[in-house]
C-alpha cells in the first residue's frame, strides 16, 4: 500500500491506495470554510489547521481502509510547489512516519499529482494524452507523453489562474468563496450572451484573465444596486463563458498543433460543469479527485523515484518550480 | 525512560537523546535537517526508534514555520511508533539552561518574545530588565546593543546558552501523552485575524 499525504495548500488530506492504483481511502478535510470568511486562502491561518488535522486525517485513511502502518511500502508527499509553510507540515510528518517505519519516500510534485488523478482505478488513462490543469493557483496545457515522464509544458497563465479569476468573479458579484461553485450555480440562471466580456487573446498557448476580471468589475460598476441584483446571474453566467471558452478554445488549439488525440481536464476548476460541457470529449477525473487530494499523490508517487532512508531525511519543500 | 528531545522554534533544531537524565547525545542544526540530527542521535547510541518512549518537543514561541516542523514531526513519530510526547516552552528550556537568566527570544518583526513570570511579545525597547539582568536566546543577541543600553548582560553570541538545548526539554518534560494534544505556543495571532479585529 501507498500512503499519499497533501498539504500544499488549503485541503489536509491523506489517502491509502495500491501499486495498481486503486484507492482504499480518500480522506480529504476541506478547509474552504474557514478561509471563506477572509474570501481566500490565508497561508497562515492554513499552516495551523493542517498541523491539526495532518495526523488525523492519516489515521483516518488507515481506519478507512482497515489497515496499519504495517500494510504501509511507500509514503508519497507534496513537496511543492504550494504554500510553503503548509508543505513543510505535510512533508515533516511524512518524513517523520517514514523515518519511524524505515520505508521509502516520494518526493511528489503536486502539479503531477493532478495529472497522476488521472492513473487512478476503475478507468485509468493511458497516455499520450494533452492535459488542461486548472485550478485555483495554476491554469497550464501539458503534454503528456508517459506516466513516468515530466510532461511537456505547452502553455500557461500569464496573470491569474482560471480558479483565482472564477474566485475573483465572485467576489465582484458579492459571491461566497471559494468562487468556482458558487458562480457555476448562479450562471445556471443566467443569459451567458447578455455580456459580452473579452478574453485576451495572448500569443502561443499561454492564458490571461486579468482583462477579463477589469471588465467584469466595470460592468458591475455600471449598475446600480437593484439593478445588480437582476443582473448577477447574467453577469456570471458571462463571464463564466468567457473562461470556458478561454480554456476550452486554447486546450483545442492545442491538441491541435500537437497532433493529441486524447484530452484530459484535472484541477478544481474541471468540476466546473460549463467547462465539462464545452469538453465533452475530455476524460475527466471524478470530482473528488479533480481537486487537491492525496490519492493523486499517492497515484504519482507510483511513478516518482522513491529515495530510499535515508536519502530523505533532510528534503526540503519548496513554494515555486524554479 | 529514554526521551528523544527536540526543538526547532528558533533558527537552529536543537535534539538530545537522554535515558534517566543522561544525556547520551545532543546536536544543534537546522529545522529542514531535524531528523538527519535525530537518526545519528539513535545510530551513535545503537537504539532503535520502537526503543524510543517519549518524545520531548519545543512548543515555541519563535518562528511559526519552525514550531510547526517540530510538532508535525512529533505527531509523526507518535503516530508511527505510538510514542507518548510532553510539550516544553521554548522560553523554559533556555532558562532551565541559563539559571538567573531571562530568556529572550527574537520574534522577527522588530519584537521579542520574553518569559517574565508569563511569556510575552513586546518590542526591544519596551523589555526594561532590572540591571546586571542575564538575558539569553536568539533575541538577547539580535537586540543586544538596546537590551544591554538598558543594563542587560548578554553572554558573547556564540555561546550556548542562548540556544534552547534539547536536554533540558527532556528534563523539563512532564505528563506525556498524546502528540496531537500538544499545543503550539504561537502567542501571536494570525496578521489577518488582526486586521480583521481592527476592521
Ligand atoms: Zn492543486
Amino acid at each position: 500500500m501507498i500512503l499519499g499525504i497533501e498539504t500544499s495548500c488549503d485541503e489536509t488530506a491523506a489517502a491509502l491506495i495500491s501499486e495498481g492504483g486503486r484507492i482504499f481511502a480518500n480522506i480529504v478535510s476541506s478547509q474552504a470554510d474557514l478561509h471563506a470568511r477572509y474570501g481566500g486562502v490565508v497561508p497562515e491561518v492554513a499552516s495551523r489547521r493542517h498541523l491539526e488535522l495532518v495526523t488525523p486525517v492519516v489515521r483516518e485513511a488507515l481506519g478507512m481502509a482497515g489497515a496499519t502502518l504495517d500494510d504501509v511500502e511507500l509514503v508519497g508527499v507534496t513537496t511543492g510547489p504550494g504554500l510553503i509553510g503548509a508543505l513543510l507540515v505535510g512533508l515533516s510528518a511524512a518524513k517523520a512516519i517514514a523515518w519511524a517505519r524505515r520505508l521509502p519516500l516520494a518526493a511528489v510534485d503536486h502539479l503531477d499529482g493532478h495529472v497522476a488523478s488521472l492513473y487512478l482505478e476503475p478507468a485509468p488513462l493511458e497516455p499520450p494524452f494533452l492535459c488542461l490543469l486548472a485550478s485555483g493557483g495554476h491554469t497550464l496545457l501539458l503534454d503528456v507523453a508517459d506516466r513516468g515522464a515530466k510532461p511537456r509544458l505547452l502553455g500557461t497563465t500569464l496573470d491569474d489562474a482560471a480558479g483565482e479569476a472564477f474566485d475573483k468573479g465572485a467576489r465582484l458579484l458579492g459571491l461566497g468563496y471559494p468562487g468556482g461553485a458558487a458562480i457555476d450555480r448562479l450562471a445556471r440562471d443566467g443569459d451567458p450572451e447578455a455580456y459580452d466580456f473579452p478574453v485576451a487573446r495572448v500569443s502561443g498557448f499561454d492564458f490571461s484573465f486579468s482583462g477579463l476580471k477589469t471588465a467584469l468589475l466595470y460592468a458591475v460598476r455600471e449598475l446600480e444596486a437593484a439593478e445588480l441584483e437582476l443582473r448577477r446571474a447574467d453577469l456570471a453566467a458571462s463571464y463564466q463563458r468567457a473562461i470556458v471558452r478561454a480554456l476550452a478554445e486554447r486546450t483545442r488549439e492545442a491538441a491541435a498543433a500537437t497532433g493529441a488525440r486524447k484530452l484530459a481536464v484535472v484541477g478544481g476548476v474541471a468540476a466546473n460543469s460549463e467547462l465539462r460541457r464545452a469538453l465533452p470529449d475530455a476524460a475527466l477525473a471524478p470530482l473528488e479527485l479533480c481537486t487537491d487530494n492525496a490519492a493523486m499523490i499517492a497515484s504519482a508517487a507510483r511513478f516518482t523515484e522513491a529515495i530510499s532512508y535515508p536519502g530523505y531525511l533532510g528534503l526540503d519543500a519548496y513554494a515555486s518550480t524554479a | 525512560m529514554l526521551i528523544l528531545a527536540f526543538d526547532t522554534a528558533t533558527d537552529v533544531a536543537t535534539s538530545a537523546l537522554v535515558s534517566d537524565g543522561e544525556v547520551l547525545g545532543e546536536r544543534v542544526s537546522t529545522a529542514v535537517t531535524l531528523l538527519e540530527d535525530l537518526d545519528a542521535l539513535l545510530r551513535q547510541a545503537g537504539t532503535q526508534t520502537r526503543q524510543v518512549e517519549g518524545l520531548a518537543v519545543g512548543i515555541g514561541p519563535g518562528s511559526f514555520t519552525g514550531i510547526r516542523i517540530g510538532l508535525a514531526t512529533a505527531r509523526g513519530l507518535a503516530l508511527a511508533l505510538g510514542t507518548p510526547a510532553a510539550g516544553v516552552s521554548t522560553l523554559a528550556a533556555l532558562a532551565a539552561g541559563a539559571p538567573r537568566a531571562v530568556p529572550v527570544i527574537d520574534a522577527r518583526r522588530g519584537e521579542v518574545f520574553v518569559l517574565q513570570e508569563e511569556p510575552r511579545v513586546l518590542v526591544p525597547g519596551a523589555f526594561r530588565p532590572a540591571p546586571g539582568t542575564l538575558c539569553v536566546g536568539s533575541g538577547a543577541v539580535r537586540y543586544r546593543s538596546v537590551l544591554e543600553a538598558a543594563g542587560a548582560e548578554i553572554p558573547p553570541d556564540r555561546d550556548e546558552r542562548h540556544l534552547p538545548r534539547a536536554r533540558f526539554h527532556a528534563a523539563l518534560a512532564r505528563n506525556f501523552g498524546p502528540a496531537e494534544a500538544l499545543t503550539p505556543l504561537y502567542l501571536r495571532i494570525p496578521d489577518a485575524d488582526r486586521t480583521r479585529t481592527r476592521a
